[in-house]
C-alpha cells in the first residue's frame, strides 16, 4: 500500500478507489439487496429515459448544498469545505445559505425541538428536486441525547435520502455519503421533482 | 428502563467503597477560616456553611439582594465578577431548591458560594440590579426548576421552547418526556428599546428585523431580533436554546465515566479543555490526582485545542467580514492539530481521550515529534494571517470601536476569558489558580484596552503565541515516564491483560463497569480556562454511580447575554463583526 | 502586534497607529493580494505539497486507534469470542447495543444469539471496546458507512462477526496495539506492560483492506 506523505504535514494518505469501482463495501446495499426499488423501469420511452439519465447526471454533478449546521458536526462540515478536503472537486462547492438556491440540504448537528419548525420551514422553501443528507448521530437519530428537548432523528420532520453515521462523521465519511447520494441520483434511484 | 439502571440490582460484594464517608476538601481548615473572616467583616449577616471546597454561606431569601450588593461594593472583598447562578433540587427537603450564587473577586482572586433555600411556592427577589449577568441565569433557573424571581423584568423560559410544560431539571421530571413545538408556537421577539433611544429622533420608521436562527452570520443556532431606526440598532433581543441538548439532565442519567463524551460536546471547538475541567472536578471529589504523564499530555492537548478554538473563531469571523482566504490558511494548521488528537485518541474533533484519573491510553510514540512539527508550522500561519488582516485599513475600520464594552460592564456581565481580557482585565484561570502545573511554565497573560472587536482579535492572536510558548516548553521538558492513569481499581479499569488473565482484576473490571465510579457524598467546584473563559463544573455526588447534579458554567452564556448591549447604537454589519469576535459556541451556550 | 509587560506574567497588546501606507488603502491591499498570489503560484508549481486530499482517489490513513465501525472477533475455531456478558451495552453511553444471550448446550458457555448495534445512535466513543473483558469487540478504521434507509443502520451479528483470520491492518481502536502499530505505540495504559500477543499472526499476508465483510 503506497503511503503518500507530505513533509510539512503529519497527515498520511494512501491511494483509494472511487465508489462504484473496486469492491462494494459499506452498508449501502448488500449483495442481493436493493433498498430502493426502481418501480418504473420500462415505463418511459427511449427518449425520456435518455433524457432522465442526462438530467440525473447533471443533477448529481451540481449539488448545491445548504448546510444546516447547528453543532459540532457543522465544524466537521467546515473542515470538509476547507482546503484539506475541498468538496469543490465534485461541483458541490457553491455553499448556499439561501434555501431557494440549494438542492441538497445537509443537516449537520443536533436538531432540538425548538429548532424543528425552522428546519421544516427551510425544507419547504427549497425548490424541487431536493435531497436531504442527515449527518451525524444527532441528526440521524438523536444520538446519545435521549432527552427531553432533542428531536430523535430528523425523519420525524422531513424525509431523508442518505444517513451518515458518526459523531461527528469524518470529512471523508461525509464525502463518501455525498458521493453515494450523487451515485444514487445519477442512477435515478431517487425519484423526485 | 434503560440498560444502565437494569443492572444496578446486582449486589455489591467487594470491599467497602469510598463513598460512605462525606467528601472533605484537602485544605478545608484554611477555607473555613477564610469563610469566617468574610462572614465577620462583610457587614451583612452571613451564616457560614463549613466543610466545603469554597467559603460558603447560607443566605435568607429576603436578604440576598442586600448581601450581594454589600459583597460587590465591599472595599476589601470586592466580589465584582458574578460567575454563576444555578439551582439544585432536593425533593426530600421541605424547602426543596437550593439557588446557588458563585462570585469571584478579581482583586483578591477568590471565589465564594452563597446558597438560598426556597420551597416550591416561594420566590426569590431578583438580583438583576446588582449583577446584570444574572438576568439570564435567573431565567434559566426559572426554566429548569420553576423557581420564580420577584421583580425580574422578563421572566420567561430561556432554554426550552414556548410550548414546553414542566421544569426539566426537577428530579421528578422524566428525562425523555418531550413536548413538541408547532410552527404557530414560535415566539415573536419584541426587542426592548434601549433607554438612550427612547425618543424617536429621526424621520425613519422603526423596523424590527429578525436574524437567525438559521442565518449564516448567526452561526446556525443563535437568534437575535433587532429594531432599527434607519441603520442604527436601537433595540435588541437575543433568543437562545436552539441547541439545548439537556447536558445537565443527561449527566444525571449517566455514570461519571459516561458523562465525558457529553462534556466533549459542550464547547466542541476545544473539547479536550472541557474534559480536563470535568475529569479534574470528579478527581477532586474522589481525592485522586492523575499521574504526571497524564497531566503533561492534558496540558499539551489543552493548549493545542485552545489554538484550534481561536483559529475557528478568527477564521469564521473573517469569513463573516468577507475575508475568505484566511479561513483556508488557518484551517491547515488546525487540521494538523486535529490529526494529532486523532493519533492519540482515534477521533478527530471530539476525542473523548480523557478518563477520570488519567487518559484512556498512552500517547503514541511520535506524539512529541509530531507536536514539535505542528508547533514549528503554527507561527508561520498566525503571522501570515495577522499581517494580512491586522494592519489592513478596511479591517481596522470595520472592527475598531465596534462592539465595545467597558471594563466595568464586562465584569458586571460576568465576562471571562479573551473577551474580558480584551476589555482590560488580565484575568486568566491558568494564572489565577493554576492547575496541571501551568505555574511552572514561563508565559504571559495578554490583555488589551478598549474592549472592542479589534481588541478581541489582538488578544486572541497573542494568546495563540503564548500557547505556542507553553507548548514549546512542554515539548522541551519531554513526557514524564510512568503510567497514564491512576492505579486504583475503584476509579480506573485495570489493564486489559490483567483482566484477561487474573480473576481479581476481572472482578474489579466488572464492578467498575456495572457499578461505576462512586465518589464520596459532597459537592465540588473546579474551574479551568476554556477557549472562551472560565469553564467550571459543579458536581454534587450522593455516593451513587450517577452524579446527583452536574452544573457547567458556560462562559459563552453571559457573553452572549451582553451582546444586545454591545451592539446598541451600531449598524447590522457591525453587529455581525461583533458576534463573530465573541466566539459564541452554541453547544456551550445552550448546554 | 507589539506587547508591553505591565506586571510579571501579564502583557498588554498594543494597538499600532496606522502608518501612512496603511492609511492609503492601496499599498496594503496590493500587499495582501501579492501574498495570496504567492500562495497560488507556490501551490500551482508544487501540486504534491497541496494539503488537499483528493478523496476518494487518495484516502487519508487514520491512525490505528481510529474509532470506526465495530467488529466482533472470533476464536481460532470460528466461534465468536463474545460471551454475551452485557458489559459493553452497560458501558455504552448511547445505549445502542442490544444483546440476547444463548447458551451452548455442550460447554455451558454463553454466546450472543442477537447482537445489534444501532450505528446511527452510536457516537463512536470506544467505551464498548474498553469494557469488553473477552477481547471480543474491536473498532475498525472504516468510516465509509453511509446508509440509505434507517432500518439498515442496525447492524447485527451478520455484519459484525469477522472470520478468525481477519486482517489486523484495517483495525482501529482495540485493547492493545501490537506490532501492526506503524506509529510505534506502546499501547495499553502503562500500568503493567502488555503481556499477551495481539491476535494476529506474523506471517499473515497484508490483505486488501477493502474486503473484510466477514461471515
Ligand atoms: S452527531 Fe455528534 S458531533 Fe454531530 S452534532 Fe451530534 S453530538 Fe455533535
Ligand atoms: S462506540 Fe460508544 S456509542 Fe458506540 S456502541 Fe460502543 S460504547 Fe456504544
Ligand atoms: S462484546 Fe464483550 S462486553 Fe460485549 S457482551 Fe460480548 S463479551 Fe461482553
Amino acid at each position: 500500500m503506497p503511503v503518500l506523505k507530505n513533509d510539512s504535514s503529519i497527515i498520511e494518505r494512501k491511494t483509494g478507489v472511487a465508489p462504484g469501482q473496486g469492491p462494494e463495501k459499506g452498508l449501502i446495499t448488500l449483495p442481493g439487496e436493493t433498498a430502493n426499488e426502481s418501480d418504473d423501469l420500462g415505463g418511459g420511452s427511449y427518449l425520456t429515459t435518455k433524457l432522465d439519465t442526462m438530467v440525473n447526471w447533471a443533477r448529481g454533478n451540481s449539488l448545491w448544498p445548504l448546510p444546516f449546521g447547528t453543532a459540532c458536526c457543522a465544524i466537521e462540515f467546515m473542515s470538509m469545505v476547507s482546503s484539506a478536503y475541498d468538496i469543490a472537486r465534485f461541483g458541490a462547492e457553491v455553499v448556499r445559505f439561501s434555501p431557494r438556491q440549494a438542492d441538497l440540504l445537509i443537516v449537520a448537528g443536533t436538531i432540538v425541538d425548538k429548532l424543528a419548525p425552522v428546519l421544516k420551514k427551510i425544507y419547504d422553501q427549497m425548490p424541487e428536486p431536493k435531497y436531504v443528507l442527515a449527518m451525524g448521530a444527532c441528526a440521524t437519530s438523536g444520538g446519545f441525547y435521549r432527552a427531553y428537548h432533542v428531536v430523535q432523528g430528523i425523519d420525524e420532520i422531513i424525509p431523508v435520502d442518505i444517513w451518515v453515521p458518526g459523531c461527528p462523521p469524518t470529512p471523508d465519511g461525509l464525502m463518501y455519503g455525498i458521493l453515494k447520494l450523487k451515485e444514487k441520483i445519477e442512477r435515478g434511484e431517487i425519484k423526485r421533482g | 428502563m434503560s440498560t444502565l439502571t437494569r443492572f444496578s440490582a446486582i449486589p455489591y460484594t467487594g470491599p467497602a467503597p469510598t463513598n460512605r464517608n462525606p467528601y472533605v476538601p484537602a485544605d478545608v481548615a484554611t477555607i473555613d477560616a477564610r469563610g469566617a473572616e468574610i462572614a465577620a467583616r462583610a457587614g451583612v449577616a452571613l451564616e457560614q456553611e463549613t466543610g466545603l471546597d469554597l467559603p460558603a454561606f447560607i443566605v435568607a431569601k429576603e436578604a440576598i439582594v442586600p448581601t450581594l450588593r454589600a459583597l460587590r461594593d465591599h472595599t476589601e472583598f470586592q466580589f465584582d465578577l458574578p460567575l454563576d447562578l444555578f439551582g439544585v433540587d432536593y425533593p426530600g427537603r421541605e424547602q426543596r431548591f437550593d439557588v446557588v450564587y458563585q462570585l469571584y473577586s478579581v482583586k483578591n482572586n477568590e471565589r465564594i458560594r452563597l446558597k438560598v433555600r426556597v420551597g416550591e411556592t416561594e420566590s426569590v427577589p431578583t438580583s438583576v440590579d446588582v449583577y446584570r449577568a444574572f438576568d439570564w441565569f435567573e431565567r434559566e433557573v426559572f426554566d429548569m426548576y420553576g423557581v420564580r424571581f420577584e421583580g425580574h423584568p422578563n421572566l420567561r423560559r430561556i432554554l426550552t421552547h414556548e410550548m414546553f410544560q414542566g421544569h426539566a431539571l426537577r428530579k421528578d421530571y422524566d428525562p425523555a418526556q418531550r413536548w413538541l413545538l408547532s410552527e404557530q408556537g414560535v415566539a415573536k421577539l419584541k426587542p426592548k428599546i434601549d433607554p438612550r433611544f427612547e425618543v424617536e429622533h429621526s424621520d425613519f420608521e422603526r423596523v424590527t428585523l429578525n436574524l437567525g436562527p438559521s442565518h449564516p452570520a448567526m452561526h446556525g443556532t443563535l437568534r437575535c431580533a433587532v429594531t432599527l431606526e434607519g441603520e442604527t440598532i436601537v433595540g435588541a433581543d437575543q433568543e437562545i436554546g436552539y441547541l439545548h441538548r439537556c447536558f445537565e439532565k443527561m449527566s444525571e442519567t449517566h455514570t461519571y465515566q459516561q458523562v465525558i463524551p457529553f462534556t466533549d460536546r459542550l464547547n466542541y471547538c476545544s473539547a479536550v479543555i472541557n474534559n480536563v475541567g470535568y475529569c479534574m472536578t470528579v478527581e477532586k471529589l474522589l481525592g485522586v490526582a492523575a499521574p504526571e504523564r497524564a497531566q503533561h499530555v492534558r496540558l499539551m492537548l489543552s493548549e493545542f485545542y485552545r489554538i484550534a478554538d481561536h483559529i475557528v473563531c478568527i477564521g469564521t469571523n473573517l469569513v463573516d467580514l468577507g475575508a475568505l482566504t484566511n479561513f483556508w490558511y488557518l484551517f491547515q494548521p488546525r487540521e494538523e492539530i486535529i490529526a494529532l488528537a486523532e493519533s492519540c485518541s482515534g477521533a478527530r474533533l471530539l476525542p473523548t481521550y480523557l478518563r477520570i484519573g488519567g487518559l484512556a491510553v498512552d500517547v503514541p510514540a511520535d506524539f512529541l515529534s509530531n507536536s514539535q512539527r505542528i508547533v514549528n508550522m503554527l507561527p508561520k500561519y498566525i503571522d501570515e494571517v495577522e499581517a494580512l488582516v491586522m494592519k489592513n485599513r478596511i479591517f481596522r475600520d470595520r472592527t475598531e470601536g465596534v462592539g465595545a464594552i467597558t471594563k466595568e460592564d464586562a465584569l458586571n456581565f460576568g465576562f471571562t476569558g479573551p473577551c474580558l481580557r480584551a476589555a482590560g482585565v488580565p484575568f486568566d484561570v491558568r494564572k489565577a489558580s493554576p492547575y496541571l502545573g501551568y505555574e511552572t511554565y514561563d508565559w504571559d497573560v495578554p490583555y488589551a484596552e478598549g474592549g472592542d472587536t479589534y481588541a478581541r482579535f489582538l488578544v486572541r492572536f497573542e494568546e495563540m503565541r503564548q500557547s505556542i510558548r507553553i507548548l514549546q516548553q512542554a515539548i522541551d521538558r519531554g513526557l514524564p515516564s510512568g503510567p497514564v492513569i491512576v492505579d486504583n481499581p475503584y476509579v480506573a479499569l485495570p489493564p486489559k491483560e490483567k483482566v484477561y488473565n487474573e480473576m481479581e482484576s476481572l472482578i474489579y473490571h466488572f464492578k467498575l463497569i456495572m457499578h461505576g465510579i462512586q465518589p464520596p457524598v459532597g459537592e465540588a467546584y473546579f474551574q479551568v480556562e476554556g477557549g472562551n473563559g472560565e469553564v467550571g463544573f459543579y458536581i454534587v455526588s450522593d455516593g451513587t454511580k450517577n452524579p446527583y447534579r452536574v452544573r457547567v458554567r458556560p462562559p459563552c452564556f453571559p457573553i452572549f447575554e451582553a451582546y444586545g448591549h454591545m451592539i446598541m447604537g451600531q449598524t447590522i454589519p457591525d453587529a455581525i463583526a461583533t458576534l463573530g469576535s465573541l466566539n459564541i459556541i452554541a453547544g456551550e451556550l445552550d448546554h | 502586534m507589539p506587547v508591553t509587560r505591565t506586571a510579571p506574567g501579564i502583557v498588554r497588546v498594543e494597538r499600532e497607529a496606522m502608518t501612512l501606507s496603511q492609511r492609503a488603502y492601496l499599498p496594503q491591499i496590493l500587499g495582501g493580494m501579492l501574498r495570496t498570489f504567492r500562495h497560488f503560484l507556490r501551490n500551482l508549481f508544487n501540486m504534491k505539497g497541496l494539503p488537499t486530499i483528493s478523496y476518494p482517489e487518495v484516502k487519508r490513513v487514520y491512525s490505528e486507534r481510529f474509532r470506526g465501525r465495530h467488529i466482533l472477533t472470533t476464536r481460532e475455531d470460528g466461534t465468536t469470542r463474545c460471551v454475551a456478558c452485557y458489559m459493553c451495552s452497560t458501558a455504552c453511553p448511547a445505549e445502542c447495543i442490544t444483546i440476547e444471550a444463548g447458551e451452548d448446550q455442550r460447554t455451558r458457555e454463553k454466546f450472543p444469539v442477537r447482537y445489534d448495534i444501532d450505528l446511527l445512535r452510536c457516537i463512536f466513543c470506544g467505551y464498548c471496546v474498553d469494557a469488553c473483558p473477552e477481547d471480543a469487540i474491536y473498532m475498525t478504521r472504516d468510516y465509509e458507512m453511509s446508509i440509505d434507509t434507517r432500518a439498515r443502520a442496525v447492524v447485527g451479528l451478520r455484519d459484525l462477526v469477522v472470520p478468525p483470520d481477519f486482517p489486523v491492518e484495517p483495525m482501529g481502536w482495540r485493547p492493545y496495539y501490537g506490532k501492526m502499530d506503524k506509529r510505534g505505540t506502546a499501547g495499553g495504559t502503562g500500568i503493567g506492560q502488555p503481556i499477551r500477543e495481539a491476535p494476529y499472526k506474523e506471517e499473515m499476508p497484508i490483505p486488501n483492506p477493502d474486503v473484510y465483510r466477514g461471515a
